[in-house]
């Protein structure tokens, strides 16, 4: 194999492993760099003045093409409305919920969960003490101690982690963290976990409509849609998917809400409508459904998020916010 | 959601070969090994810090007993209580259970009991259900009493074995124990809707198991 200029390390921290494909990687960087370097220009001009940004077709554009790295925490802090209600609520509030007395009981099952929060990070792996590790014990401990409802919720910690590769800033991911799991999304972190289970429902229908065949030979092996898709919506496909194609994800994610991720999951199913409908029995089903996740199409992030907002065709907020009534509906009537 | 093998039940003309596919599913506490402890039986591998499993995860792995294989459907699922809504899911029509707890932590011990009282009363009359007391390598700070878990184990005609994910101890052999217990003629028949959501497979499927897979 060809010696590759890239490092066993990504550039968030992630240890590439051993049948990490460099090759295929390379031929992708060699794509996304000059797609990078431009959308880095194009941004530099437009966060001379941060505080001109203002929501509308140019910024949308914008986000669906990505954030550079370099101002991605800053945007996300913009358009989530993150800084705004940092400021409604008083910048001192993550300070002071540090300070307040913790229960325990909620703080040893996150204690348990931090070596087990990305092993295969250089800034989570590298020792009981390390600091990334301790700032997410912190945001997940504060936010934990804030929303008591919620509390603390597997999954959370790998979108905090991610949160704070991306804005190196505890208190930012707190505040990230905060916004996503009470606006942004609809209830999928509390005691129940109702809205994952509803919008698992709504995706579905999503796909019932939209890739008819799929969804019979889906029902017809007897998989059942959280079986695959319930990380998919609880990590916001961290875990899932190649980082840099997350965060691409996350860029819309906090600029145009819960929608995308209905986006992202009918464009990762139709992507491999010949795969799926192939498979003849429910394991090769299952496996063909782990390993879409793999597929050199979510590699290439920046055309994959080119087609998430073609490949699953109009996805109105009024068609989502109606099913997800009628679902929610069903459910307590039965 | 009955037959979704879609595999043709022929009589069964030939015994040999025959191929037997049972859905099993891992169940118990947070962080007490059910992931670990289907690594180290699907892939002999053990990691000091598995990642905490979100959702369920799915794998596959054979066993051979002497004229049978058994190929395990196996489903692992989170361990945290709110994802309990969603475990029915998993252990609907599963023939076989492994109730994992931590050995070091007695209240996982008791949260092993839960899921046993509540498999028996939900899920499929037949289940095998095993007992695994998990971290066997960690005797030093055991808090559950092996005794008191084998009592426990045999009031409830669950198999009970202490495991260890990490020295592969009793790994295989609580698998093998499963698929023993596991009936494997009655629904040769295939008679009636009896057993529902079990699948015999005769050799046609997944063929490269069909002869000599004990490793």
């Amino acid at each position: 194999m060809a010696k590759s200029s890239f490092s066993k390390v990504d550039e968030y921290g992630f240890e590439r492993g051993d049948d990490f494909n460099y090759e295929a990687y390379e031929e992708f960087m060699s794509e996304y760099l000059p797609v990078l370097a431009r959308r880095s220009r194009k941004w530099a001009r437009l966060m001379i003045n941060p505080n001109s940004l203002k929501r509308g077709p140019l910024v949308k554009r914008y986000m669906r093409k990505g954030v550079p790295a370099e101002h991605r925490a800053e945007v996300w802090l913009w358009a989530s409305g993150a800084t705004q209600l940092r400021e409604k609520m008083g910048p001192n509030l993550y300070r002071e919920l540090l300070n307040e007395t913790h229960d325990n009981e909620v703080v040893s099952s996150i204690r348990v969960d931090l070596p087990r929060t990305f092993p295969d990070n250089i800034f989570f792996n590298q020792s009981d003490q390390c600091e990334q590790r301790n700032q997410l014990f912190r945001v997940l401990c504060a936010y934990a101690h804030h929303n008591k409802r919620v509390g603390y919720c597997q999954g959370l910690n790998y979108i905090a982690g991610l949160l704070l590769l991306v804005t190196k800033s505890e208190e930012n991911s707190f505040w990230l963290l905060k916004i996503l799991v009470e606006q942004i999304l609809p209830d999928y972190y509390g005691p129940t976990m109702e809205g994952v289970v509803v919008d698992i429902d709504v995706l579905g229908e999503l796909v019932r409509l939209k890739a008819p065949a799929i969804h019979r030979q889906v029902s017809d092996l007897g998989l059942p849609w959280p079986v695959v898709t319930t990380k998919w919506f609880i990590c916001l496909f961290a875990e899932v998917l190649p980082v840099e194609t997350v965060l691409r994800i996350w860029d819309c994610l906090f600029y145009e809400g819960s929608k995308i991720i209905f986006r992202v999951c009918l464009t990762l199913i139709k992507n491999q409508t010949n795969s799926l409908l192939t498979c003849e029995d429910f394991g090769s089903l299952a496996s063909a459904f782990k390993s879409l996740s793999n597929d050199s199409s979510t590699l290439h992030c920046h055309l994959f998020m080119k087609n998430i907002f073609q490949v699953p065709g109009p996805l109105p907020t009024s068609t989502i916010i109606r099913l997800r009534e009628k679902i929610s509906q069903e459910r307590h009537k039965s | 959601m009955a037959n979704r093998g879609g595999a043709a039940q022929r009589p069964n003309s030939q015994t040999q070969g025959k191929i037997c596919q049972f859905k099993l599913v891992l169940l118990g506490e947070s962080a007490v090994g059910k992931s670990s402890l289907v690594l180290r039986f699907v892939k002999g591998q053990f990691h000091e810090y598995q990642e905490s499993t979100i959702g369920a995860a799915f794998l596959t792995q054979t066993v051979c007993l002497e004229d049978t294989t058994v190929k395990f459907e196996i489903w692992d699922t989170a361990g945290q209580e709110r994802y309990h809504s969603l475990a029915p899911m998993y252990y609907r029509g599963a023939q076989a259970a492994i109730i994992v707890y931590d050995i070091t932590n007695m209240d996982s011990f008791g949260r092993a009991k839960v899921w046993v009282k509540e498999l028996q009363r939900q899920a499929s009359p037949n289940i095998v259900i095993a007992l695994a007391g998990n971290k066997a390598d960690l005797a030093n700070s055991r808090a559950v009493e092996c005794d008191e878990a084998q009592a426990y184990a045999d009031e409830n005609g669950l198999l009970f074995m202490e495991t260890s994910a990490k020295t592969a101890k009793n790994v295989n052999e609580i698998f093998l124990a499963i698929a023993k217990k596991l009936p494997k003629n009655e629904q040769v028949s295939g008679a009636g809707s009896a057993n529902q959501g079990r699948r015999l497979v005769e050799s046609d499927s997944s063929a490269k198991t069909a002869g000599n897979c004990c490793k």
